[in-house]
């Protein structure tokens, strides 16, 4: 057992016990889906398709996508210079490293959703306080991962660059950003992604889109439309994916 | 030129000094290989002359500049006319031959034109020169990645050709190049070294290729100066007590 260490026994008890303590809290039992049948009846329900709204729900994902992808680019757009700031080898000193960090995870630890709700009281309902809270939150995200890939660049080009005589910014702009541009653009396209589901959060405060009608078909019972709905959020979703690596094929 | 007086190198943390009470001149025209076993303290004292490096203690002058004392604007100018090259070529990713070898104008200009791209034709025209001052027969819009050892650091060459260098600095140029294409380098800093009239000081391993372009060599122990002198006088018994391992 060369691989092993004597210490790693115990992390396994404490994990063991940890799986135990959650399952216990979480109610977690197999044996519950014994009433699976319950769960056919329900999705039979959700068929034959209902086409006849087809064209109006596509409008309406069309919106989805729309918010979806501005929320996820101007996040991206305001999280770049942030990340630079906020990454250890390129931040200009302790304290602006410090203030962007705090900033960035405070932007992530509020949800999506309490963006939104605070946003209704001076923006109103629709898609507008949408973009705004998936802004909010993506530049906490993206803002992190970003700068967690800045401090994993190599640092051979940023040397190379002061060496050159260029100024600060742009040494490291031009030294780190060719580098790290691939798996950027696999986490914008990953949140633009995320963005989309969430989406289906935000429907329920009327954040618009297929998200909402998804919300409101369910409530009204109308299980033939919910069944479009959640099809044409399935085809978003793998469309973003697609496209997505198309592109960082592109790229890289 | 540059003046090194009683420089030392302390790290962070280290109990020993990296680069320890360093004395030495040089002057223009001079072609300088700093030879040493790793960890003697080569690459901290290439790095000490444009200030890559910070120094602990003592100064690095240039000319009659103390190094240490410049304003931001002055240390970027030293950088500007010092051309360096690395072991690992330290070329941009994902950017073309002549892009890479453009940045090596970044200090001379402004920093909207640097991220805008806003070079002039005649800036363009001295990047195509140094491609064929380095002898690079490939297509200049090729990805550096692309590229073999040799024509990465022949591409990094033309990057510090462009600078207009009054010294050139090598960390260990060839030390990840075959031998024949380690010599050719070597060759190529020669003959531009002469055609400028440069000071250049390059780290190598490779006592043979010292002693083949030197005109002078120093060595470095434990980060104390060791030998300072002619390639001629540089011998045997020199060399035995440099990497001698003791440790």
């Amino acid at each position: 057992m060369v691989w092993f260490k004597r210490s790693q026994f115990l992390i396994v008890v404490c994990l063991s016990l940890l799986v135990v303590g959650s399952m216990k809290l979480t109610e977690f039992d197999l044996s519950k889906f014994r009433d699976f049948q319950n769960m056919g009846d329900f999705l039979s329900k959700w068929f034959p398709m209902n086409t006849e709204s087809l064209p109006f729900l596509f409008q309406e994902s069309l919106l989805t996508i729309a918010i979806a992808f501005l929320g996820s680019l101007f996040g991206l757009i305001i999280a770049l210079p942030l990340s630079f700031m906020a990454a250890r080898n390129t931040s200009k000193n302790r304290f602006v490293y410090s203030v962007t960090r705090f900033l960035l995870s405070f932007l992530r630890s509020v949800p999506e959703f309490v963006f939104g709700l605070i946003l209704l009281t001076t923006l109103g309902l629709g898609p507008f306080p949408a973009v705004i809270a998936i802004i909010f939150h993506n530049i906490g995200v993206l803002g992190k991962l970003i700068s967690e890939l800045i401090e994993s660049a190599d640092k051979g080009p940023m040397e190379a660059m002061s060496a050159v005589g260029a100024s600060r910014w742009i040494g490291n702009l031009f030294a780190v950003l060719p580098q790290i541009w691939p798996n950027v653009l696999s986490q914008f396209f990953y949140r633009f992604e995320v963005a989309i589901r969430t989406l289906l959060i935000l429907g329920l405060i009327g954040g618009g889109g297929i998200g909402q009608q998804l919300f409101i078909h369910f409530k009204t019972f109308q299980y033939q439309l919910v069944s479009v709905d959640v099809l044409l959020i399935m085809i978003m979703v793998i469309l973003v994916d697609y496209m997505g690596s198309k592109i960082r094929e592109k790229v890289i | 030129m540059i003046e090194f007086k009683n420089v030392s190198v302390t790290y962070p943390g280290a109990r020993e000094p990296a680069l320890a009470n360093v004395s030495v001149t040089f002057q223009k025209g001079e072609f300088v290989c700093v030879l040493g076993r790793s960890g003697a303290g080569k690459s901290t004292f290439i790095r000490c002359i444009n200030g890559l490096q910070p120094v602990t203690e003592g100064y690095v002058k240039w000319e009659d500049k103390v190094l240490s004392e410049m304003t931001h604007k002055e240390t970027l100018e030293v950088r500007r006319k010092t051309g360096m090259i690395f072991q690992h070529f330290n070329l941009i990713p994902r950017m073309s031959v002549v892009q890479n070898i453009l940045t090596g104008l970044f200090g001379y200009k402004k920093s909207y034109e640097n991220l805008l791209g806003l070079f002039k034709s005649s800036d363009r025209l001295q990047a195509l020169e140094a491609i064929n001052q380095v002898e690079l027969t490939v297509e200049p819009t090729r990805r550096v990645e692309k590229l073999s050892g040799g024509q990465k650091q022949r591409v990094a060459i033309a990057r510090a050709l462009v600078q207009n260098p009054k010294v050139f600095l090598g960390d260990e140029p060839v030390a990840s190049l075959d031998p024949g294409t380690a010599d050719r380098i070597f060759h190529l800093l020669k003959e531009t070294h002469v055609k400028r009239n440069l000071v250049s000081i390059i780290n190598v391993h490779d006592v043979c290729l010292a002693k083949k372009f030197a005109t002078r060599i120093i060595a470095l122990k434990d980060g104390k100066l060791f030998f300072d002198g002619a390639p001629e006088e540089f011998d045997d018994k020199i060399y035995a007590e440099i990497y001698n391992h003791t440790s």
